[in-house]
């Protein structure tokens, strides 16, 4: 089995779980249809966005030297960094330049893609996540297993127990108010003595220099405000050209996110505070080579707003610590064979090819026509597992001959009724795996049609 | 520093989507119908995110505040905007039970309302107060952020936000909980003109 297969069976181990995993989700896909529903120019919303940020990725040189000359304006420093190495030395030494080990950061997958946490820790710095689910993975070691709803695959009473040990909340107790406020009160302590405060970038606006941070909670507000040090970490592909722009995007992205109308908090930030320091970290980490792949490049049009995650069947019941990359889901599963060190070759064909990821993406990435051009590229470069491909070759032989196709389809029927289940499901049968073989009907179509054409004539 | 090699190769590759890549067409921004109209959605967006809504004249609107919030700390004022400045300590912040600021505009599909500089001495108090109340005039509510976003100028400010409601999360097995970090309460203050039209 892959090891998409191997760690999705270890989190259908857990039936309840696995459950409820996928009804939840299930129902933040229904809130965002509901939404989106609401919108009547929503279809046109969605054509506009992608049309932006393909402008925005075509031109993309142009835009990010606009964004740096605006921003400097302003009073930003704005730094580049062409891999996660860089970026994270950066980051120390902006954090030893001003001298402190307090530092505050809300939601950002550009720090998880390049193990900024892990490296600062080393070297003795420990940074705090605000974002709630943040939080409690931090306490808990763990990754996050969604883009959007990093705690998804924990259960409350779980988070109560962490609580209990960490913050010293009561033993047993797992109510969410509770545990929120427990949260809240742990937190302020962290933001009012924050010295940096680091946050992810939605959307950075050429045209103005600002960056944009969305957030429920306010955590990256609470952070940036307190701090008189404001770190904005963002990809190279987070440029939109205009300020205009932004009323496009903010209206679809918490609707399609979450199935809210807009985010609690939209923050564009321009200038650092009177007496602060403002900072732009922007990014490559493999991403300017991305855009150079035809079939690809469109990946870099997403906005992370989660959505292919709570529609995917696949997603929904094998959660996301199953995909084994930063990013999980449909798009990770598009992302990681370019971007991911081991290239991850299981991951494009962790999907049903349904096409709902596309349906619901926001920017209309074409998300399962990638998957497929990937499975075919990662096979033709030898990179899939081997019993795979040797299956794949065989039928190619078989598919392609007329009388090896009409043997081998009596053969199988023949097979399926008489051979002993171990045998039909011996370990080269990948497909087998959680999957039930039909029953198989006397005869083929071709011989039942060839009986039956005249009929009804 | 690797700005020169990675714009370098950004150049190489950068896509063309095998189409025109130009500024694309703007589709006309839906305009809000009606004064009241607008303010209905409104409202009733905003009582969705978790916020509270306080209609009233705008001869009463004062007095109806500092009757409702007593205690309410009115960033309106110059002289609280001045004790409240720069050099005064986060943990004076941190005591504030209930803010009162002005919002410049409210957005009708989401409940939104824009707040900048301009609008408060030190830009953590929207966020640290525990009950935060936005005063925000009838005539003053835009359709959607298509054209919310006509009204701001990114470049006059140093620092702007949309609020929708109190600050929440769902982080805890999807159960929604208000007052995650920031305020735990919002109430937006709508006082009317006399020439409002009814
Ligand atoms: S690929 Fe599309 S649907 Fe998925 S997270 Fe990105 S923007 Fe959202």
């Amino acid at each position: 089995m892959t090891s998409h297969a191997i760690k999705a069976a270890k989190f259908l181990g857990n039936e309840a779980r696995a459950d409820w995993h996928d009804e939840t989700l299930w129902i933040v896909r229904q809130k965002r249809d509901r939404m989106a529903a609401s919108v009547p120019e929503w279809e046109s919303l969605r054509e506009q966005a992608s049309q932006i940020k393909e402008e925005a990725l075509a031109n993309l040189d142009v835009y990010l030297e606009q964004f740096e000359s605006e921003a400097v304006k302003n009073g930003a420093t704005v730094l580049w960094a062409a891999d996660a190495d860089e970026f994270n030395r950066i980051i120390l030494n902006i954090i030893q330049k001003h001298k402190t080990k307090n530092v505050v950061k809300s939601k950002s997958m550009l720090t998880e893609e390049c193990g900024l946490n892990h490296f600062l820790l080393e070297k003795g710095i420990e940074v705090v996540d605000t974002d709630l689910g943040e939080r409690i993975i931090q306490f808990r070691h763990e990754a996050p297993s969604h883009i959007v709803l990093p705690a998804i695959h924990l259960k409350k009473e779980e988070i109560g127990e962490t609580f209990h040990e960490k913050l010293g909340t009561e033993k047993g107790a797992s109510d969410p108010t509770y545990l929120t406020r427990a949260a809240r009160k742990h937190l302020r302590e962290k933001f009012l003595a924050a010295e940096i405060a680091m946050t992810g970038v939605n959307f950075a606006v050429a045209e103005t220099g600002s960056v944009v941070v969305c957030t429920n909670e306010g955590n990256a507000d609470m952070g940036v405000q307190a701090a008189p040090v404001q770190i904005h970490c963002m990809g190279i592909e987070k440029i939109v050209p205009r300020q205009e722009d932004l009323g496009v995007f903010t209206r679809l992205l918490a609707r399609n996110a979450t199935g809210q109308p807009v985010t609690t908090y939209t923050s564009h930030y321009m200038r650092p505070k009177p007496g602060g320091a403002m900072y732009i970290v922007i990014v490559d980490n493999g991403r300017s080579k991305h855009l150079g792949k035809p079939k690809y490049a469109a990946a870099l049009k997403c906005i992370r707003c989660g959505g292919c995650m709570n529609t995917c069947p696949v997603f929904r019941r094998s959660g996301g610590h199953s995909y084994g990359y930063v990013i999980p889901g449909p798009i990770g599963s598009i992302l990681a064979p370019e971007r991911s060190k081991s290239g991850c070759p299981d991951l494009p064909f962790a999907s049903t090819l349904c096409g709902s990821c596309s349906n619901v993406c926001p920017v209309k990435i074409d998300i399962h026509e990638q998957l497929y051009c990937w499975r075919q590229d990662l096979t033709e470069q030898g990179k899939t597992a081997l019993s795979k491909r040797l299956v794949m070759q065989a039928a190619g032989v078989v598919l392609a001959s007329n009388g090896l196709y009409n043997f081998a389809g009596a053969a199988g029927r023949w097979a399926v009724g008489h051979l002993p289940r171990n045998l039909l499901y011996m370990p080269l049968n990948v497909w087998g795996k959680g999957r039930e073989l039909p029953i198989p009907p006397k005869e083929s179509f071709k011989k039942w049609y060839g009986k039956n054409k005249n009929h009804g004539k | 520093m690797s700005k020169q090699s990675i714009l370098e190769s950004i150049r190489q590759n950068k896509p063309d989507f095998q189409r025109e890549t130009g500024k694309p067409e703007q589709k006309p921004v839906p305009v809000s119908k009606s004064q009241t109209t607008a303010l209905k959605s409104f409202i009733s967006a905003l009582e969705a995110t978790g916020g509270e809504v306080v209609e009233c004249s705008a001869a009463e609107a004062d007095s109806l505040i500092s009757e409702k919030f007593p205690g309410i700390l009115d960033f309106t004022r110059p002289e609280i905007r001045e004790k409240y400045g720069e050099e005064t300590p986060l943990s004076e912040f941190d005591k504030i039970e209930t803010a009162l600021l002005n919002g410049a505009f409210g957005v009708a599909e989401n409940g939104a309302v824009w707040i900048e500089d301009r609008d408060m001495p030190r830009r953590i108090i929207p966020f640290i107060a525990q009950h935060l109340v936005l005063k925000t005039e009838a005539s003053q509510i835009v359709g959607t952020m298509q054209e919310a976003y006509r009204r701001i100028n990114l470049s006059g400010t140093g620092y702007g936000v949309f609020i929708a409601g109190p600050s929440k999360t769902a982080d805890i097995e999807q159960s929604l909980v208000y007052g995650a970090h920031g305020a735990v309460r919002l109430t937006v203050v709508i006082p009317k003109m006399p020439d409002f039209e009814a």
